[in-house]
């Protein structure tokens, strides 16, 4: 299914460069390590050939459009589709400079859930591959098979099958494995059974950790700005130091400005070299936004942004 | 040869510990990182993977106070932190974790002697581990050492099973092992083991690359800026990469004051893939991606060798492993351009 499609991704893609529909694509290619894929941005129509499809697509590509110029193909997964059009709303990127692709993903695999499951780092892994609803897992001469719940990546689960939004293109599609959303809110179901006293203690000592390398901001697409609060110095919001208390406050502001542009997507929280459960928060901002506003962010690309819309009857009433 | 049995090392640290604060690789604070032992947990001796978090952290702590002050009225009183640190001993520090240290040691004591950096390291203790378990994204062999290189640590273990074989590089290391307990010559048969697990954990180090002809054609690369966009471009600017290289030592300096105007002068690690690392208020000569993508590149190939006559890079594939993108810094060392390639162009 995924090989037909990736053939086809192929053949499209090529014959768009040749035809000047795209001048440049952007997908993903084999990575160089095992069970990586690595972001292809290319000019080139030899780069059509190492376009690939596989559970290993994890990175949101729609991080790069903001930094492209001209007309340009992106490959996206259905959710990753949602960010695009998060940027089109935000005025990120033009509609018509962009040819969206969408690709069948039955859900991407956790490698970090299949590492801690066998106990083993992802290069001590012969193979992973989906099988039927299973997830087989070889290492050591023998195969394993996991439940799709216990590998795939929690920004999976509740995967909206509706459709992509906004694609020129869709190379196939495929069902989603798991459409329960609520198995990819583990997270935030403990810490909403916390008492405050003990989140705070659970957050701080999570963000004793954060060594402010700012990946999740520069992985996220809808963290755009070009100036960021946390580099400004006059007036400086917060220190530079990577004091739990900074780094919290650096990550609650962040959360903030993307509500109502994040689309839970899961980079943040997957990139993190010190493994902090970002997630919780990002899935949690969602629905906040969700029962306050009833939006879902990048879901129409001609609605006003969330933040930057407003009604009458929205007037709190400390305004009046 | 001496080796000591596994179940007689945690005798080993236990009395270590009556002289430093030991530190072990860990994964207890929800990362891998030298963390300070519980007294228990003895899973590193089975689990020798190299930490997320390289033991610079130790020497070059993600943040440090330099020092306090105070003010009264117009003068300032400066406070020092607390004398020296305490001596520590670092245990299971990889081959090229250890060999880091001792590049970066060069750029510590060159200008002027940073004494934080180098009282930690004049009261650090090295006890290395060698390396059974390297990564796919290591590359040590080609960089002139090692998975058990021993000459950056002042004693060496390798695993020989049941047992750990012990180098004592240095008389501080051979001191650390006075009268300790469990400590038994070592039998023919385990000096071939330690052999061949020396020989196994380099034959799985299949990731190269050429230094010598790297070195030939950095010089020539940096124009082709062609060259350095295309291999930028999915770079996403982030920290990782630098943060987490075990020979990345750019820190930022910032003061923390109260309305009172007391306060403390803090470092924190810095990293030139930030845009704003070179932003002064007129320019910023790094602005575009490409720039600061070059600089990495050339200040571990080519800038540090000429200061200080050694690569600034061990091969130990954190920077690969740990890219949010998979920017892999072989594929762009194993491609530099031959020269430039305006000059290659009009010769065809």
């Amino acid at each position: 299914m995924t090989k037909e499609a990736e053939k086809k991704l192929r053949d499209e893609v090529r014959a768009l460069m040749e035809k000047g529909t795209i001048e440049r694509i952007v997908g993903y290619e084999e990575g160089s390590l095992k069970f990586t894929t690595t972001p292809l941005i290319s000019e080139d129509k030899a780069g059509a050939e190492k376009l690939v499809i596989n559970p290993f697509i994890h990175s949101n590509l729609s991080v790069f459009l903001p930094g492209l110029c001209g007309k340009v193909g992106i490959v996206v997964k259905e959710c990753d589709s949602r960010s695009v059009v998060a940027l089109i709303q935000d005025k990120q990127v033009e509609r018509k400079d962009l040819f969206i692709m969408g690709v069948p993903c039955s859900g991407v695999i956790d490698v970090a859930k299949v590492e801690r499951l066998t106990g083993l780092d992802r290069d001590e892994i012969d193979d992973i591959a989906w099988k039927g609803k299973k997830v087989a897992v070889t290492y050591g001469g023998n195969t394993k098979e996991f439940a799709t719940e216990e590998v795939l990546s929690d920004s999976c689960f509740g995967c909206d099958p509706s459709g992509f939004k906004e694609c020129d293109m869709v190379l196939g599609e495929a069902e989603p494995v798991v459409a329960d959303k609520d198995s990819g809110r583990d997270k935030v179901k403990e810490l909403e059974a916390m008492a405050p006293a003990q989140r705070w203690e659970f957050w701080k000592g999570e963000f004793s950790r954060c060594i402010r390398c700012y990946g999740c901001r520069q992985v996220c697409p809808v963290c755009f700005c070009d100036r960021c609060f946390v580099e400004e110095s006059e007036p400086q919001w917060i220190s530079p130091l990577p004091k739990w208390q900074d780094n919290l406050i650096f990550q609650v502001v962040r959360m903030m400005h993307v509500a109502g542009r994040c689309t839970n997507c899961g980079e943040c929280e997957r990139i993190c070299p010190v493994n902090i459960p970002l997630g919780a928060l990002t899935t949690k901002v969602e629905e906040i936004v969700d029962e306050l506003f009833q939006y879902r962010a990048g879901t129409d690309k001609d609605a006003p942004p969330l933040m930057a819309a407003y009604k009458a009857e929205e007037i709190e009433d400390m305004m009046r | 040869m001496k080796k000591i049995r596994k179940q007689d090392v945690k005798g080993l640290l236990e009395k270590w510990q009556k002289d430093f604060a030991v530190f072990v690789p860990s994964s207890a604070s929800g990362v891998s990182q030298m963390d300070a032992w519980d007294g228990k947990d003895m899973e590193f001796l089975d689990r020798n993977r190299n930490t997320a978090v390289p033991p610079k952290a130790r020497f070059l702590p993600s943040m440090e106070k330099m020092f306090g002050f105070s003010r009264e009225k117009d003068s300032y009183t400066l406070e020092p932190t607390n004398g020296d640190p305490p001596r520590q001993l670092l245990f299971g520090i990889h081959p090229c974790d250890a060999r880091a240290i001792a590049i970066i040691d060069a750029v510590f004591k060159d200008a002027y002697d940073d004494k934080y950096y180098l009282s930690r390291r004049e009261n650090t203790m090295l006890v290395g581990m060698s390396c059974t378990g390297p990564y796919d994204s290591c590359f040590c062999t080609s960089l002139g050492f090692g998975p058990s290189h021993s000459a950056d640590v002042d004693i060496m273990l390798t695993d020989v099973g049941d047992a750990f074989m012990i180098d004592e590089v240095t008389d501080k290391g051979k001191e650390l092992l006075a009268g300790a307990k469990g400590v038994v010559d070592a039998t023919k048969d385990d000096e071939k083991k330690a052999a061949a697990a020396r020989k196994s954990a380099e034959d799985k180090v299949t990731r190269k690359i050429d230094t010598a002809e790297i070195s030939k054609r950095l010089p020539g690369a940096f124009d082709d800026q062609k060259f350095w966009e295309e291999i930028s471009a999915k770079c996403v600017s982030c920290g990782i990469c630098t943060f987490l290289c075990p020979t990345c030592y750019c820190f930022d300096i910032n003061d923390e004051m109260l309305q009172d105007g007391s306060g403390g002068r803090y470092r924190n690690w810095d990293c030139c893939s930030f845009a704003v690392y070179t932003r002064m208020p007129a320019e910023n000569p790094r602005e575009e991606r490409w720039r600061r993508v070059r600089q990495k590149v050339y200040h571990k190939y080519l800038f540090y060798p000429e200061l200080f006559e050694t690569i600034a890079c061990t091969g130990c594939g954190r920077c690969i492993r740990q890219c949010p993108v998979n920017w892999d810094i072989t594929q762009t060392l194993n491609t530099l351009p031959a020269g430039k390639r305006e000059e290659t162009k009009k010769a065809a």
